[in-house]
């Protein structure tokens, strides 16, 4: 056993845990302590141990292996390739590609500056709300303002108008429709005779089953997915949907994906205190804010990971695209149809639909419509209630 | 008599116990269930279906020669199923009894062990020994919020808590091993508690050392051709890129058809036992069954 290699191990793993901390994979103490404990009990002798070791203790999510993966060979300097622990790489990947989830920003420390060549600024520079107008007559101007500006259509917002509107709407009241659970629970109006708790209370008196305890299935609400089209078309009625994301994710717990070249699932992102932060971290892990949009690919993407594992299983999808598609509507359509065998119900919010002439008949909007229950514009914040109401609809 | 620490020295060791028994691992796998049992920290496998999540634990529990105890778990899944309950029938029938012979019944006699129904995680609590059971919770992702919240003592603690007799702790605290399909995420609470490890397909001759494995009467050319098959079909746009299991079956298929050589009219005999879904066989078709099965 070689003692002189004790105290550089101990040396090298604490400078491990201190660079996953930084590149964004949460290591506790933890975890730190596992690690630690694993090495006494099996100290490892050659690195390929010592790779297995830390990363079954360190790490706690298939989406941090390749951040992992990185750091090691940082600190192991080349001598191993991580490489060579992954399983099975087959040869030429025939298929869309699919983003990963992206790394959570876990350390507090947030990255100082978002990358300068995003065309469209998510955090706009106007400040959060005008000051309050101390005057009767002036609250009444400023009051009639913001019912103009409910039914102005978000593409025809300048910044300051957007910044005003997301002070005015605060937490918007996303409620998907209840749905039925296996799961029961006691009640006295329930249909079910509860057999086990009817035996129980029979204890109470002697043994008689005086009283009949009844159940129902307890009602929990359907999971929400949102997914928004966030390519140049859409870029003025994006920010604002953006809103809606957060209100989503942090009101209804639903999972929030943005799309326009590939799928970002952004959750995690959004999933947070500050609504400003929450954006921010939005704006910097979705690598495509503008250029051209593959519904259908996103759509796809999102089916193959997200979908066929359960994520829209019994949802309300809802779907905030203007439809303009760069790829084949037949993918779209195919696409559209395997959502929906999955999901309860599937929303989808065009902002096209608010001008008068316009009618879905062609390419991928025509392609999609027979698998839309609910077709709304959401072009407005007025708009938008309409939208809320669609998700609450069974 | 034997301790863990006897039987599982080191990772190395454990990955030769396990081929042993059937099971052939990577460095991976096998450390990482070196650590759970070392560690008494629970693990949690994740990995796509057919990975060989569920027969990792199994193998480990034949390395370790404890029985394995498993839990499947369901939405609404709760205590009542899975860790006891009371068996109330016998309990009635107990104070009938002492009715008619005029005895007094108390509490303490009602409510001793032997009127209660151990489920899984109180029989893996209660195992004597000589070494802890391995305890299988499986496709945990599938149970509710408030049963994993259920887990977290028996997890942390390895104790389990009946209001009407107490906390149990585990003479030997279980190897829990939990298995999730990632159709949701886990709670944050349940993963810290836990050791992790991602199940990746294992590479060509890992895959055909597995099937040589289970189909032994199988000739050794056809194993390594559906294994490159197999690792082909991975690279089409399906829907459910095949496993391990499904190369097994496959194997299976063309043996009992005696098909000796993986061509063309073979793989059209038995693609339905690898892919199982409408629209990946439309996509196979389309690329050609001769692609399939071309040697590489």
């Amino acid at each position: 056993m070689n003692t002189t290699s004790g105290p550089d191990l101990a040396d090298v793993t604490a400078r491990l845990g201190h660079l996953l901390h930084a590149a964004g994979v949460p290591v506790t103490p933890e975890r730190a302590g596992r690690l630690a404990a694993a090495m006494a009990l099996a100290p490892p002798t050659t690195d390929a141990e010592l790779y297995w070791l830390a990363r079954i203790s360190l790490v706690a999510d298939r989406a941090h292996v390749e951040v992992f993966d990185r750091v090691f060979a940082q600190v192991f300097g080349g001598v191993v390739d991580p490489a060579d622990f992954r399983g099975d790489q087959p040869p030429a990947a025939v298929g869309a590609p699919v983003a990963a989830r992206p790394p959570e920003p876990g350390s507090p420390a947030p990255a100082t500056s978002s990358p300068a060549r995003r065309p469209s600024q998510l955090t706009d520079g106007g400040g959060d709300g005008e000051a309050i107008p101390p005057d009767e007559e002036r609250l009444a101007a400023v009051i009639s303002a913001d019912e103009r500006l409910r039914s102005k259509d978000f593409g025809a917002m300048t910044p300051e108008e957007l910044a005003r509107l997301r002070a005015m709407t605060g937490q918007m009241a996303v409620a998907p429709p209840p749905r039925r659970s296996r799961r029961r629970e006691r009640a006295a109006q329930g249909s079910d005779l509860d057999v086990r708790a009817t035996l129980r209370r029979a204890r109470r008196t002697g043994g008689e089953p005086l009283v009949a305890v009844h159940r129902r299935r307890r009602t929990r609400t359907r999971r929400l997915v949102l997914l928004c089209d966030i390519s140049g078309s859409m870029e003025p009625y994006a920010r604002a949907y953006l809103q809606l994301l957060l209100s989503g994710v942090d009101g209804a717990r639903a999972e929030a994906f943005v799309f326009a070249t590939r799928l970002t699932r952004l959750t995690r992102a959004l999933r947070g205190s500050l609504p400003s932060v929450a954006l921010e971290r939005a704006g910097r892990a979705a690598p495509d804010w503008s250029g051209g949009t593959r519904i259908g690919e996103a759509l796809k993407a999102f089916n193959d990971t997200y979908g066929q594992r359960g994520l829209a299983r019994g949802a309300v999808v809802v779907v905030l695209s203007d439809g303009w598609d760069c790829g084949p509507p037949e993918i779209l359509g195919r696409e559209m149809a395997r959502l929906r065998r999955l999901a309860s119900r599937i929303v989808w919010v065009n902002p096209r639909k608010a001008a008068p002439a316009y009618a879905p008949l062609v390419g991928g909007m025509a392609a999609a419509l027979p698998y839309i229950d609910a077709f709304v514009s959401g072009h407005s914040l007025e708009a938008v209630d309409e939208v809320l109401a669609a998700i609450s609809a069974g | 008599m034997t301790s863990i620490a006897d039987r599982l020295p080191s990772p190395g060791a454990l990955r030769d116990a396990l081929a042993g028994v059937g099971y052939l691992a990577d460095d991976g796998i096998a450390t990482a269930l070196f650590c759970a049992a070392r560690l008494g920290q629970p693990l949690l496998l994740e990995g796509e279906a057919g990975v060989g999540k569920t027969e990792a634990a199994k193998a480990l529990a034949a390395v370790l020669d404890t029985p394995l105890i498993r839990l499947q778990c369901y939405e609404g899944i709760d205590a009542s199923e899975a860790l006891y309950e009371w068996n109330f029938p016998r309990q009635l029938l107990a104070i009938r009894v002492a009715e008619a012979a005029g005895e007094a019944l108390s509490n303490d006699d009602l409510f001793g062990r032997e009127y209660l129904v151990s489920r899984p995680l109180l029989r893996a609590v209660d195992h004597p020994g000589p070494l802890p059971a391995v305890l299988l919770i499986d496709e945990i992702d599938r149970a509710d919020d408030e049963f994993e919240a259920f887990l977290f003592e028996l997890l942390a603690e390895g104790s389990v808590t009946i209001p009407e007799l107490g906390t149990i702790h585990a003479i030997h605290v279980p190897v829990v091993v939990l298995t999730s399909n990632r159709t949701r995420d886990l709670h944050d609470a349940l993963k810290r508690r836990c050791l992790y490890h991602w199940i990746d397909y294992p590479e060509l001759e890992r895959t055909t050392a597995i099937i040589r494995q289970r189909v032994p009467s199988a000739n050794t050319s056809l194993v390594a051709q559906v294994a490159a098959a197999v690792r082909r079909l991975r690279t089409l746009d399906v829907q459910k890129p095949p496993g391990v299991a499904e190369a097994i079956n496959w194997v299976q298929a063309l043996e009992v058809l005696g098909c000796t050589v993986l061509d063309e009219t073979a793989v059209s005999m038995t693609v339905g036992s690898v892919l199982k879904y409408r629209e990946d066989l439309a996509t196979v078709a389309e690329r050609g069954l001769d692609w399939v099965a071309d040697a590489s």
